[in-house]
């Protein structure tokens, strides 16, 4: 278990490699060097004078294989965005039109985009409020509770450090939907599930991510410490070094978390779908899902993908601005919700 | 990996011990563990309290159940077929996406221009919500929808017709294609974050391995076979156990193509949706604070052999 989280944070850390991050991924090659010895004398041997004619008949290979390459990877590209693309086209048609296979929509029209700012209940921008509002009240308690549990996991020494952090390691393997029934007995206990204590109950399901400290332990680690020794010697309590030393210095890591956590609320299903009861209080994830089980809805499908379309434009963003910080937390972290 | 370098670094001892610092190390963590603490390991423990009670939203716990919740689930014949379609999924799904994953990753590796673009592009899929790509693919597949329209102007009918789907096939909608369109669907979406873990795997693999291997005369085929197959184990390892953990955690596309039954005909009933179908639609909280924790069991013993496996998850 501690080596499978572990293992993932060393490989792609979304920090310098620190000095632990870069001891796992020599420990994976050395453990691995025979292994690879004894396959590759297997393999049949070149013979010495064969070695000049392989590497020209490479060169010509080699420049079809790059060939083969990028059809495979052009095509595999466009059956990926199909999909999105479809929807998109969808949603500029009539409703007639929308179950024909046409690539032009006959005629075009802004109908079901009308359709979604004008006439949805609970209203587009309410449903865009809920949800952002859920997701940067997650997004800023998972930094802020992140980084001070990271930073003491990683640097400061009490009692019981491992033991506890042994325990954040293990919820990663719990699957989330087994907290459903005592989580919700706890929050209804609370009162909150109903009115807006419904935006809380969410807010609380999701206020602090096992996989965020995890992060956020690993690039502490990474800092030199010799960087916040020069704080304490200066005088600096624990945590005016935590919070005007190392934060500051620790900004991609909080970058990471803040990016992935929006998304990851943004997307959010299981636990909304428990808590927000009332339709003024949805989120769009929430929200789709209810508007294709009204009737009516259920079958015009332009307005339905318009708002499919819709809900996916602020991820896309972040996606295109901070592709970065996707690709190597995700690979850091190994999980996604 | 993580805790032995955490317990045994030389730096973890440079002398500014002292009640201080635990005083700080404790004020620190208090509040965020104390909630992850309540809202994760206590819950657990909760749940199995709860397993036991007949228990009423209202009042708790109104009387001592002992293990019969648990026996229950042993003879009940809709968690059977959660169960059964849970397995099924995973079966398919699992190898599927890993195999396509490894393929991208291998695509993507090599030193070819415009590898970022063709990274980012796969993994698009995975940050659209769950909600919004099954609701397209529901679209997608319904029986007047693009799949249909597009095999039926390749001119495939006659090929699916030997398979005995009609032209009008309702993928999701018809009990004995609805659980495969799932599988397809979350095939798609997730590839792309297979990608990424095994893309990172990759990177550990050091290029003297393929330049020995390049000398002695290895095509791509039998290096990849050879060589960067056995090289990705602890990456086979990482990602078939998050992969196991998500697919019997399938929930949210089961949920909105099949309602809290898994319809049609509990075609897409998952261990987790009739947990949710128990608590919420029944109120049968105890019984589903049961399934919680069979599932939980059956994770963890699925985790543990697909440690022994892959040996003990050696070399990370």
């Amino acid at each position: 278990m501690t080596d499978r989280v572990g293992s993932a944070g060393d490989a792609r850390p979304v920090a310098p490699s620190g000095t632990a991050s870069a001891g796992g991924s020599r420990g994976a090659l050395v453990q691995a060097g025979p292994a690879v010895t004894g396959d590759v004398a297997v393999l049949p041997r070149a013979r010495l004078d064969e070695v000049g004619t392989a590497v020209r008949v490479g060169d010509k290979r080699a420049h079809w294989r790059r060939r083969a390459a990028y059809a495979v990877m052009i095509t595999y590209a466009v059956l990926m965005f199909t999909p999105f693309a479809w929807s998109l086209i969808t949603s500029f048609k009539t409703q007639p039109d929308a179950v024909q296979l046409t690539f032009i929509p006959q005629p075009p029209t802004l109908d079901a985009w009308r359709y979604v700012f004008q006439n949805l209940d609970p209203s587009i921008f309410r449903l865009f409020a809920n949800s952002a509002g859920i997701a940067l009240a997650v997004t800023l308690t998972n930094l802020v509770l992140a980084s001070i549990a990271g930073y003491a996991f990683a640097r400061l020494r009490f009692p019981g450090r491992e033991l506890l952090f042994l325990v954040v390691l293990a919820t990663l393997m719990i699957p989330d939907q087994l907290r459903l029934v005592p989580v919700y007995l706890i929050l209804n206990g609370f009162g909150l599930t109903r009115g807006p204590g419904q935006y809380l109950a969410v807010v609380l399901t999701m206020v602090i991510m096992g996989t965020n400290i995890f992060l956020m332990r690993q690039y502490f680690l990474s800092i030199p410490r010799e960087i916040e020794e020069a704080a304490r010697i200066d005088g600096a309590s624990f945590f005016t070094t935590f919070s005007r030393v190392m934060l500051p210095l620790a900004t991609p890591a909080l970058a990471a978390v803040a990016i992935l956590q929006f998304q990851g609320t943004w997307n959010a299903f299981f636990w909304p779908l428990i808590f927000l009861r009332d339709q003024s209080y949805f989120t769009v994830p929430i929200a789709l899902t209810f508007f294709r089980g009204q009737g009516g809805f259920t079958t015009n499908y332009p307005p339905l993908m318009a708002v499919v379309v819709l809900s996916t434009v602020p991820v896309l963003i972040l996606y295109i601005f901070f592709q970065r910080y996707f690709v190597e937390g995700i690979a850091a972290s190994g999980v996604k919700g | 990996m993580t805790l032995r370098a955490a317990a045994g670094d030389p730096r973890a001892s440079t002398g500014r011990s002292g009640r201080g610092e635990w005083f700080a190390g404790y004020a620190f963590i208090a509040v965020p563990m104390l909630l992850f603490l309540v809202l994760n390991i206590g819950s657990i423990v909760y749940s199995a309290y709860i397993s036991v009670f007949q228990w009423n939203i209202r009042s708790g716990a109104t009387g001592f159940l002992g293990l019969k919740n648990y026996q229950t689930a042993l003879g009940d014949p809709t968690f059977h077929r959660a169960i059964q379609n849970s397995i099924y999924y995973a079966v398919i799904w699992v190898p599927l996406t890993m195999a396509v994953g490894l393929f991208l990753a291998v695509l993507v590796n090599q030193r070819l221009r415009g590898r970022t673009f063709f990274r980012a592009a796969y993994y698009f899929p995975a940050i659209a919500s769950s909600a919004a790509v099954t609701i397209l693919w529901i679209f997608l597949a319904a029986p007047d929808g693009f799949f249909n329209a597009v095999r039926a102007a390749l001119g495939l009918n006659p090929l699916f017709a030997f398979f005995g789907y009609p032209p009008n096939q309702n993928w999701i909608g018809d009990a004995a294609t609805a659980l495969n369109s799932v599988i397809l669907l979350n095939a798609w979406t997730t590839s792309g974050t297979f990608m990424l873990f095994y893309l990172a795997s990759l990177q550990t693999i050091s290029r003297e391995v393929y330049e020995a291997a390049a000398i002695d005369g290895a095509g791509s085929w039998q290096t990849f076979w050879r060589i960067t197959f056995p090289l990705l184990r602890p990456g086979h390892y990482f990602v078939a156990t998050v992969a196991v953990i998500g697919a019997l955690q399938l929930f949210d596309q089961a949920a909105i193509a099949g309602g809290p039954n898994g319809d049609p005909a509990n075609a897409l009933m998952t261990v987790v949706l009739y947990l949710y179908n128990q608590a919420f639609t029944r109120f049968d909280f105890d019984y589903a604070a049961a399934i919680g924790l069979i599932l939980f069991a059956i994770i963890m013993t699925l985790t543990l052999i697909q440690r022994r496996v892959f040996g003990s998850a050696p070399t990370w």
